[in-house]
């Protein structure tokens, strides 16, 4: 009974559903995220991989169903009002200050330097001080193998190195679950490599992960779980070998994983 | 050319130039300042007044400046609202920009990417901390180039306040044609005094620019 707290799943996502106006985006998804796990979501494009990540941290907000953050309820006051009201904005924030979140475009802000970039919230949302945010920040740099491109402005960047000044900004808040989506997507195929080993890394560490990848390599070898979405249903969700190293079960899937088969062979 | 027309005439002539620059500065600032707050309004505010600013911003783009200013000045008081026409160009000038400078902050904030913003919440910065620290700053790329060129613009339309008399420029001018039967040397000076404003202003747009597009250089 006593480990019932730290067997309870950092997420934890409750019979899940969205709708933008008429279309069903995401139904009835159900899934845990354990503490230290890596979590990642494949399938077809539009299938909802995006949705359902950007539901975990009520970027968009799920119309039914419930996701808990270590059982507390996200974005909504409670899941059984109906119609359900949102929390306040206070609130929201601070829940969110526990999901990090990277996205495929970086969204880096252009005016702040990288070391700004990743202080900014250290000091207006943790309130730090300049001088103690700007220690943190360099630290989060330097797990990223950025310290000495802390003066530079994203347009000084390459993209890989964009990136992985994002990780940075999230991971500096200390967030106990990462939520990553495509973050090698927009990259030239020469930078995936340094953004996937500083994932891979952060994984090794401990982090929770959840990760919305084209990146099969990174799901076969690097997932604790692999789930498969699509026309917004969760499929399956299983350790990657049961995907990756047989044939799977499932027609949907084994079709997806033949296109890239296919396209590796090219 | 008559030296000393300009003599008699430059007090004036450059008397009316202060009034102009004077009712220019202070009628595009205010209006630039009016622009801002309905932009804000519109984008931040309910809805109903979102309805009423766009109204208000299609019948002052919809109407020419002059006869705003009619209207302000000579029908004024019919409502207790009685103006010198110094006060009465000015405040016109104010209404008349203000549409003017809200589309271009309105479509500035348009320019601001949404994924920075999503990014900015996503570390859980409020609302308020997202307008300050990330939209703001960041408005002024898209906003200064078109900012400068409707300040070049404003800088001629206050000649249209000479119609309910405010003594600025082209009055003078007209005051100097008028008493002494010249007109290519009169206007030549306003020409110039104009040039200077625009030169000037456009110096000063272009410097701000490249301030506050530094950080997009690639070096
Ligand atoms: N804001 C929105 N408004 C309306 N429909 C949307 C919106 N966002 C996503 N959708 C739709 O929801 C479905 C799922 O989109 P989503 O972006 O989650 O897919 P995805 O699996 O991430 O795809 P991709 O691999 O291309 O990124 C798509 O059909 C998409 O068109
Ligand atoms: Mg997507």
């Amino acid at each position: 009974m006593g480990d019932n707290l730290t067997d309870q799943p950092i997420i934890q996502v409750r019979n899940m559903s969205k709708y933008f106006d008429e279309f069903e985006a995401l139904r009835d998804v159900t899934l845990d995220v354990h503490r230290s796990e890596v979590l990642c979501l494949i399938g077809p494009s539009g299938s909802g991989k995006s949705t359902l990540l950007r539901c975990l941290n009520f970027l968009e907000a799920y119309d039914g169903g419930e996701v808990l953050l270590e059982g507390e309820l996200i974005g909504w006051k409670s899941a059984g009002a109906s119609p359900r009201k949102a929390l306040s904005g206070e609130a929201l924030r601070r829940q969110r200050q526990h999901i990090g979140m990277v996205f495929q475009q970086f969204n880096l802000w252009p005016h702040l330097t990288a070391l700004e970039n990743v202080a900014e919230a250290l000091i207006h949302v943790k309130g730090l001080g300049k001088k103690q945010a700007h220690e943190k920040a360099r630290a989060a740099l330097a797990k990223v193998n950025l310290s000495d491109k802390e003066k530079n402005y994203p347009a000084n960047l390459s993209g890989g190195q964009q990136q992985r000044v994002a990780i940075a900004r999230a991971i500096a808040m200390e967030p106990s679950v990462m939520l990553f989506d495509e973050p090698t997507s927009a990259l030239d195929p020469e930078l995936v490599g340094e953004v996937l080993s500083v994932m891979k890394e952060m994984a090794n560490e401990g982090m929770t992960m959840v990760v919305v990848t084209h990146e099969m390599g990174f799901a076969a070898h690097v997932a604790d779980r692999v789930a498969f979405l699509d026309s917004g249903r969760l499929v399956t969700c299983v350790p990657p070998a049961e995907i990756f190293g047989q044939v799977p079960e499932d027609p949907r899937v084994r079709a997806f994983l033949q296109t890239y088969r296919e396209r590796n062979v090219v | 050319m008559e030296l000393d027309l300009f003599i008699r005439y430059g007090p004036a002539l450059l008397s009316g130039f202060g009034v102009t620059i004077l009712c220019w500065l202070v009628g595009s600032i205010g209006g630039l300042v009016l622009g801002f707050l309905l932009a804000c309004l519109y984008r931040f505010g309910p809805k109903a007044l979102g309805w009423l600013i766009y109204i208000y911003v299609e019948i002052i783009r919809g109407t020419p400046f002059m006869i705003q200013l009619f209207i302000l000045y000579y029908g004024g008081p019919y409502v207790g609202l009685v103006l010198s026409p110094m006060q009465a160009g000015i405040l016109s000038f104010i209404i008349y920009g203000s549409p003017y400078f809200s589309e271009i902050f309105r479509s500035g904030f348009n320019a601001i990417p949404k994924g920075q913003i999503e990014a900015a919440r996503c570390v859980g910065l409020s609302e308020r901390r997202i307008l300050m620290r990330i939209i703001l700053p960041q408005m002024l790329v898209p906003t200064t180039a078109p900012l400068t060129n409707f300040f070049i613009i404003l800088t001629k339309e206050t000649a249209i306040l000479s119609v309910v008399t405010v003594p600025e420029l082209l009055y003078e001018t007209q005051t100097m044609a008028a008493e002494t039967f010249t007109f290519v040397e009169p206007f030549l000076v306003l020409s110039l005094f104009y040039w200077v404003l625009v030169i000037g202003t456009s110096w000063v747009g272009e410097r701000v620019e490249a301030r506050v597009t530094r950080h997009l250089r690639r070096v």
